[in-house]
């Protein structure tokens, strides 16, 4: 059994041994595509708190906690997932950018950190979607309007199209490398857009309209339950994300033995054809 | 690295001079842009002419992408990409030559479009070191931009489509600036430009910086 | 009015179990896809040379 072509240096192929987990890896448990037991028992924990968390703050959200008085009727209620899905947000993209960072990095260069920066902005940009769509509704109840110029809320839309590029270039075919050196500058340049989008929507906002609808001042006093659902939803949400960038990850680092295994196996049969 | 950057603006601008693609249809199509905008928002100076600084902004921004894709396409016949590589210019010159290339071209059209929003919507034009200001500050950005993403998606088949997705969200920070600095230079009021004439220029800093870091490794992997 | 919140969480919460889901599907579609072993390897044994395993990190 010949490889053809030269050997791939599988570092940065990801297809290493230590890829999916900690080094203690038997090879039934690579070919599963499994990491490590261990990993794979905390992945399930983190999963099971997350669902378990996110039931009960939206249990709590909507049924437990009081409605705050100087809100719409119920509209605080959106507190509750709103904030929490704009931080997993933040926390995506930043997460991201700093895979990214660490793929350009020479000594820390593996392909894990693309797919991780890949992986993390995907789910960056579905709860940007939620954030948006959680901010629409606020405005709705609160003033009436679907969507509002806030700052907030436009800068996320950009984001939102922002990293939508990103994962399209992210889908354009190529060679491994190529693709999550392009993706991982892509992204860094993405990112650096995101405090000036920032800043020029806030001072668009704010130097020539007096701001009429402020998000701003969603300064409620939080107190008691509604402090503690809150607290609840920041921390539900962040497992969540964590536990859907895991098997975002895992996806990916399957597609990619697919492609190479696939291919392997392939050129195996042709082999044994052309022999036979 | 300016020597090559000379070199490579001058080949791209001599190319221009010889084929007048700016000219013959990148401006044309902002023209055409201007009077869909007409079109679209009615007859009735009223609505067009406090309209008319991001309309003209927003039409300077489709001619980048447009500038951009021509700015590469020169580069893809003939693996003139690979001599471009193999060529020994430093990729940091061939981001600003060609980056200053765009810049050229960009200052032309943003001429001619002045004289467009003046005539079609009505604009009356003031303040023009303002104006001029802000559409040095912005091309230079949108050029700087442009460039990078374009030799992120040169080579590319999706090229067409993903550039615009690419460039348009990115450069929005310009939009909004470039508009605000002259709706105040239009307004009468240009010391009101200050604060957007320098996020223009800070964005501008940034990513030329970006492009000279960035455009050698990009080229590599096109 | 408040109609509007009930439907904000149902979506919010409907579009993550989705996605989930979704997630799921793929990776198990994904594994039933792999060969069972990696061709050229032992089924059975040690895990593999140590070079491949060097990576920093």
């Amino acid at each position: 059994m010949s490889r053809l072509d030269t050997p791939r240096d599988a570092r940065l192929d990801g297809t290493a041994d230590g890829e999916l987990g900690p080094s203690a890896v038997s090879p039934k448990a690579m070919a599963s595509g499994r990491s490590s037991p261990s990993a794979d028992v905390a992945v399930r924990i983190v999963g099971t708190l997350a669902l378990v968390g996110v039931a009960a703050t939206v249990w709590l959200g909507l049924f437990v906690t009081p409605n705050a008085v100087d809100y719409a009727d119920g509209t605080v209620r959106l507190l509750y997932i709103h904030p929490p899905l704009a931080w997993v947000m933040y926390v995506a993209y930043g997460m991201a950018t700093l895979s990214s960072l660490l793929y350009l990095w020479p000594r820390t260069r593996h392909a894990r950190f693309d797919r991780l920066a890949g992986a993390s902005a995907e789910v960056g940009v579905v709860f940007t979607g939620l954030t948006l769509v959680t901010g629409s509704i606020w405005g709705r109840t609160t003033w009436g309007v679907w969507w509002t110029w806030d700052p907030l809320l436009t800068t996320t839309a950009l984001l939102f199209v922002l990293y939508l590029g990103y994962l399209a270039l992210r889908n354009v075919p190529g060679d491994d490398e190529t693709v999550a050196r392009r993706s991982a500058i892509a992204g860094l340049i993405a990112f650096l857009d995101v405090p000036i989008v920032f800043f020029s929507v806030s001072w668009w906002r704010s130097l020539h309209q007096p701001p009429t609808v402020d998000l701003a001042s969603r300064h409620l006093y939080v107190h008691g339950s509604m402090a503690w659902t809150l607290l609840l939803g920041f921390v539900s949400f962040t497992l969540t994300y964590s536990w859907l960038v895991v098997h975002r990850y895992r996806l990916a680092v399957l597609r990619a033995r697919e492609e190479h295994e696939g291919l392997e196996v392939a050129l195996a049969e042709r082999w044994a054809e052309a022999v036979k | 690295m300016w020597r090559d950057a000379l070199l490579v603006c001058g080949k791209d601008l001599r190319i221009e001079a010889r084929s007048r693609i700016g000219l013959n249809q990148i401006a044309p199509f902002a023209a055409a842009v201007l009077l869909l905008f007409g079109l679209a928002l009615g007859p009735d100076r009223q609505a067009l002419e406090p309209a008319a600084a991001g309309l003209f902004w927003i039409a300077v921004l489709l001619s980048v992408v447009l500038a951009v894709q021509r700015s590469f396409a020169l580069e893809s016949s003939d693996s003139a990409r690979d001599g471009l590589r193999l060529s020994g210019l430093d990729p940091a010159g061939i981001f600003l030559g060609k980056g200053a290339a765009i810049v050229a071209q960009l200052l032309v059209l943003e001429a001619l479009l002045t004289a467009g929003v003046a005539l079609l919507f009505g604009a009356r034009l003031s303040g023009g070191l303002v104006l001029l200001a802000a559409c040095v500050t912005a091309s230079i950005g949108l050029a700087a931009v442009g460039v990078v993403y374009g030799v992120v998606s040169s080579g590319l088949r999706v090229r067409e489509t993903l550039l615009p997705l690419l460039l348009l969200p990115v450069t929005a920070p310009v939009l909004l600036g470039a508009t605000k600095a002259w709706n105040a230079a239009l307004a009468g009021t240009p010391a009101h430009a200050g604060i957007w004439l320098s996020l223009l220029a800070i964005f501008a800093i940034l990513y030329v910086a970006v492009g000279i870091v960035a455009f050698g490794p990009l080229l590599e992997d096109s | 009015m408040s109609g509007y919140i009930e439907a904000g969480y149902a979506m919010a919460l409907g579009s993550l179990a989705i996605y989930a889901l979704s997630l799921v599907t793929r990776e198990r579609a994904s594994r039933r896809r792999l060969p069972p072993a990696a061709p050229g390897e032992p089924v059975s044994g040690s895990p593999s040379a140590p070079d491949s395993s060097g990576e920093s990190s």
